[in-house]
């Protein structure tokens, strides 16, 4: 019924916003939406961490890692949805987007929240891949919002790299039915019928499916170097969708790579996968410290800094044991961090109307909470100690250490490489002196709400682990 | 009539894909990629016949509607719309993209894909429905057109399907008419989304979008 609870939320909500064209509703109703779902999601966390995996519908079945899923989706995207209200309404006010632009873009918002919802929830491999490409179909148009030839080139790119991405997926999730006979004649396959039948896969088959899956999935993941889309597509979005993008949508298809990593593990043994995870892990990190120093857009430092941390989630995963639990730990660390960076972000250009950071001088004074929220995000996405990050890159790289000291290794020198280059340009951002046209102080105090938040949330969390967040981590890690 | 479902069809279905990579007019693919459904549409009906399946004869039903009718339909007043009579280029010339299709489609006929070929009996048909697959990849890949990347994603998806009825991995109707519901919206956005291209770009050569170029 829960699960329900958050689907229908979210589903009434789009319907609501398709059927009242006042904008008050439409941003009460979506805010509304979020509370609900963020309450049932830490109810059903607590449940599954207390009574274990549960299946409430045919369709659906909640496990550790779909529960903590949930909880990213919801606890970021009901941040994301207030934050929205209060920058679509400054965008309103400048004159950037109507009215029906608004009721348009909460429409999608619901619908891509719904989408997410359900596919870490659902019981099905191809339900699940039915709600990851509605996802795509959801966000195009987000991408696009501001209607501008490049919004309109990164939606474009978004939306054909992610079909194609999805469709490899598709083929490989097909392949895992290979030994559907086994299973009988029963039309639904769960995630943990294709589990307990794995053994009757054919293992050459099972590698080729997972070829096909760590590809398809990957590229909605943004591992390299399927990740062309990302950038693009975060720094052209509006800021709070770029923050659901890294933050939550990256994590959703991380989820998926990593049911169909258990199937695999069972036809073929855990080696294989591991090792695809490792070397698209680490390309991924190796990118990003590669392109970070020459960036000139902050929307597209965030972006590669996603990258390196699926890269460093999926490095986790490929290491296991200890590094698995890290990377749970990591995924979480990173939805809250990563959102509340470009929230900011996207307060920071509503001040300074650029996405470049050549245009942004001297943030520290003009935006002081804003820019504080900001730098304690770049410190603790960067891994900077105490806080949660540090301690989660410091367990992923200790786990790999004595099986995989060269890749550790490479690893470690990329962090710190990219923490300097990470360094130099936040550094620029938030110093120096300022244009005289910038006037100094917040835009808007709500608009501080959300990051604020988030931000604050990650502290509690770096120090103070909830116990039934620390069972459906361990329940999680111990499985791969 | 199935044995002209296991051996004509999926050869058509191979035939189309390489047609898109030839043809030179827009109007030719968008009418290609009706007569490629079509024969999924075919194959879909011959196993629904076969079967005495209802839920399978709803779903080639569904399939008729959206691909062969509804999505030609809609890439003919794009072209129509726009003006768009020939599409762009290609990035390699034509000798060189009919060697690549032959590499393509000899590697979907060699033993590196042996487990996927021999799922079931239909060898043939199971390695022609890859060499669809990568034809579709190829054709995204090589040609400068918006309109030619959509028909490949789709050319794409209909590879997959030809391959999943083949090796007897279709899904249950249910999922069927979800998969299907996501190819609608699908095509739905890529019109629109080509449409506002041309309406930003004056054209819908990709290779001018270089507004993200870093």
């Amino acid at each position: 019924m829960d699960i329900a609870l958050i689907i229908g939320a979210f589903f009434a909500a789009t319907l609501v916003c398709i059927l009242v064209k006042h904008r008050g509703v439409t941003e009460y109703v979506s805010f509304f939406a979020s509370i609900v779902a963020c309450g049932t999601s830490i109810v059903i966390a607590m449940t599954v961490a207390t009574a274990g995996a549960y299946t409430p519908f045919q369709f659906f079945s909640i496990d550790a890692l779909g529960a903590i899923a949930l909880l990213i989706i919801s606890t970021v995207g009901c941040a994301v949805v207030f934050y929205s209200i209060h920058y679509l309404r400054e965008e309103t006010a400048k004159q950037v987007v109507g009215v029906t632009r608004v009721r348009q873009y909460f429409i999608l918002l619901n619908l891509f929240l719904a989408a997410m919802s359900i596919a870490v929830t659902t019981a099905s491999p191809m339900l699940a891949w039915i709600s990851i490409e509605a996802t795509t179909l959801s966000t195009a148009f987000l991408i696009s919002f501001y209607n501008k030839q490049s919004a309109m080139e990164a939606a474009w790119k978004y939306l054909i790299i992610n079909s194609v991405g999805l469709l490899l997926a598709f083929f490989g999730t097909l392949l895992y039915f290979s030994f559907q006979q086994s299973l009988g004649e029963a039309s639904f396959v769960s995630w943990d019928a294709l589990r307990g039948a794995a053994l009757h896969l054919d293992p050459s088959i099972a590698k080729i499916a997972f070829v096909f899956v760590l590809i398809g999935y990957g590229t909605k993941v943004g591992l390299f170097p399927m990740h062309t889309w990302l950038p693009d597509a975060h720094s052209n979005a509006p800021a709070p969708i770029s923050a659901l993008l890294s933050g939550v949508l990256l994590n959703v298809a991380l989820v998926s790579v990593l049911r169909f990593k258990l199937i695999t593990d069972v036809a073929v043994g855990h080696v294989f996968s591991d090792r695809l995870l490792m070397f698209f892990g680490l390309l991924s990190i190796c990118i990003a410290v590669l392109i970070i120093f020459t960036q000139k857009n902050y929307k597209r430092l965030l972006a590669y800094s996603s990258i390196e941390n699926m890269g460093i989630m999926a490095l986790g995963f490929g290491f296991g044991g200890i590094g698995a639990f890290a990377a749970m730990l990591h995924m979480l660390y990173h939805a809250l961090v990563k959102s509340a960076l470009f929230l900011s972000s996207g307060t920071i250009f509503l001040k300074y109307h650029s996405t470049k950071i050549a245009d942004v001088k001297g943030a520290i004074a003009a935006l002081p909470v804003t820019s504080i929220i900001f730098l304690t995000g770049f410190f603790a996405i960067t891994g900077m100690p105490p806080l949660g990050i540090f301690f989660t890159k410091i367990l992923v790289l200790s786990s790999g250490i004595t099986t995989h000291p060269i890749v550790t290794i490479i690893a470690l020198l990329c962090m710190a490489v990219l923490f300097v280059g990470f360094f130099k340009q936040v550094t620029a951002m938030m110093f120096g002196e300022k244009s005289a046209e910038i006037k100094n102080g917040e835009i808007n105090a709500l608009l501080i709400i959300s990051p604020l938040v988030l931000i604050l949330l990650v502290v509690y969390l770096s120090f103070s682990m909830p116990s039934f967040l620390l069972t459906l981590m361990h329940t999680v890690a111990n499985q791969y | 009539m199935e044995s002209i479902a296991h051996q004509f069809l999926p050869a058509i279905i191979f035939l189309t894909a390489i047609f898109f990579h030839t043809t030179k007019k827009n109007i030719d693919i968008a009418m290609a990629y009706g007569v490629q459904s079509l024969a999924v549409v075919l194959i879909l009906f011959s196993a629904s016949f076969a079967t005495h399946s209802l839920p399978s004869l709803f779903i080639a039903l569904l399939v008729f509607a959206i691909k062969v009718i509804a999505a030609p339909r809609f890439f003919v007043a794009l072209i129509k719309k726009h003006g768009l009579r020939f599409s762009a280029t290609t990035y390699l010339n034509f000798p060189l993209t009919l060697i690549i299709i032959a590499i393509l489609t000899a590697l979907a006929h060699s033993k590196i894909f042996l487990p996927l070929t021999t799922l079931t009996s239909d060898t043939e048909a199971l390695s022609l429905a890859l060499a669809v697959i990568f034809s579709s990849l190829f054709l995204m890949i090589n040609r400068k057109g918006a309109l030619s990347q959509m028909i490949g994603v789709l050319s794409l998806e209909n590879g997959i399907v030809t391959f999943a009825l083949f090796s007897g991995l279709e899904q249950s109707a249910t999922l069927q008419t979800g998969i299907l519901f996501d190819i609608a919206i699908w095509i739905v956005i890529a019109t629109v989304f080509a449409s506002m291209i041309y309406e930003h770009f004056g054209s819908l050569n990709v290779t001018i979008m270089r507004n993200l170029k870093e």
